[in-house]
C-alpha cells in the first residue's frame, strides 16, 4: 500500500509537470520560449510518470527503464534539431536572439569573405544582402546583368 | 492489474487528464503561426501519446504496451528529425 501512495504521487508529479508544459506551449510568446516550455514535458513530465509505472507494476522496470533512457537520449536530440530549424529559418531576428551570423554584421557589407567561407556560407550571405534589398525597397536593388 | 481500488481509480482519473491535455496541445498544431511552432507541437502530443500508453499499461496490467511506448518513441524521433532537417534546409539528407 504505502508503494501505491508513493507510485500514485509520483504520477500526480508527471501530470503536474504535463499540464504546465501543455499550458507554456500554448501561452508562451515565441518559438524557442515554447520549445523551452515542451522540453518540461519530455524530461519531468514523462519521468514521472515512468517512476510512478515502475513503482505501481514493479515486473516491468526494464521496459521502462529503457524507454526512459531512449527519451532521455532523444528528446534533447530532437529539441535540438527543431531550435536549429527555428534558427535557419530566421523565424525569431532581434531582441531574444542576437545574431551570430557574420553576414548580417554591418561591418561586412562590403568585405570580400568568399576566400574564406565556403560555398553554402556564400549562399547565406547572399540571400541575406537580398533580404536586406528588399527591406529597403525594390528601387535599391541593383541591376544584374546574368 | 492492480487490485486496490485507490490506485486503480487513481490511474484511471490520470489517465483521463492526461487524454484531455491532448485537445490544448493540438492547438498549438492548429493556429501554430510558423512550420517548427507546428512539428514542435507534435512532437509534444507524440510525448504525451507515450505517457498515455504506459498509463494504459498500468490500467490494463499488460507489460507488453510498454514496448509499444518504445517503437512509437524510436518512430517519433525518426520523424522529428527528418521533418526538422526538411523545413530548414528544404531536403532530408
Amino acid at each position: 500500500m504505502p508503494l501505491e501512495i508513493l507510485g500514485v504521487g509520483a504520477l500526480l508529479f508527471g501530470l503536474f509537470f504535463c499540464a504546465v508544459g501543455v499550458l507554456g506551449v500554448i501561452r508562451m510568446p515565441d518559438s524557442l520560449t515554447r520549445l523551452h516550455a515542451s522540453g518540461k514535458v519530455a524530461t519531468l513530465g514523462l519521468f514521472g510518470i515512468l517512476l510512478g509505472a515502475a513503482l505501481l507494476m514493479p515486473t516491468a522496470w526494464l521496459r521502462l527503464l529503457t524507454l526512459g533512457l531512449f527519451v532521455l537520449l532523444t528528446s534533447p536530440v530532437a529539441t535540438h534539431a527543431i531550435a536549429a530549424s527555428v534558427h535557419r529559418r530566421r523565424e525569431i531576428v532581434g531582441e531574444l536572439v542576437e545574431t551570430d551570423a557574420p553576414e548580417e554584421h554591418p561591418d561586412f557589407s562590403g568585405v570580400d569573405v568568399t576566400a574564406v567561407l565556403s560555398r553554402s556560407r556564400i549562399q547565406d550571405i547572399i540571400e541575406a544582402q537580398e533580404r536586406a534589398l528588399r527591406q529597403r525597397g525594390p528601387e535599391a536593388r541593383p541591376k544584374r546583368d546574368d | 492489474m492492480i487490485e486496490s481500488p485507490f490506485a486503480q481509480t487513481a490511474i484511471q482519473l490520470i489517465l483521463l487528464a492526461l487524454v484531455s491535455l491532448l485537445i490544448p496541445a493540438s492547438y498549438r498544431v492548429i493556429v501554430g503561426p510558423t512550420l517548427p511552432d507546428r512539428l514542435q507541437a507534435v512532437d509534444l502530443i507524440t510525448t504525451l501519446l507515450i505517457g498515455i500508453i504506459v498509463l494504459l499499461a498500468l490500467v490494463e496490467g499488460t507489460e507488453n504496451f510498454v514496448d509499444m511506448a518504445i517503437a512509437l518513441a524510436a518512430f517519433a524521433f525518426i520523424g522529428t528529425i527528418s521533418i526538422a532537417r526538411y523545413i530548414s534546409e528544404g531536403r532530408v539528407y
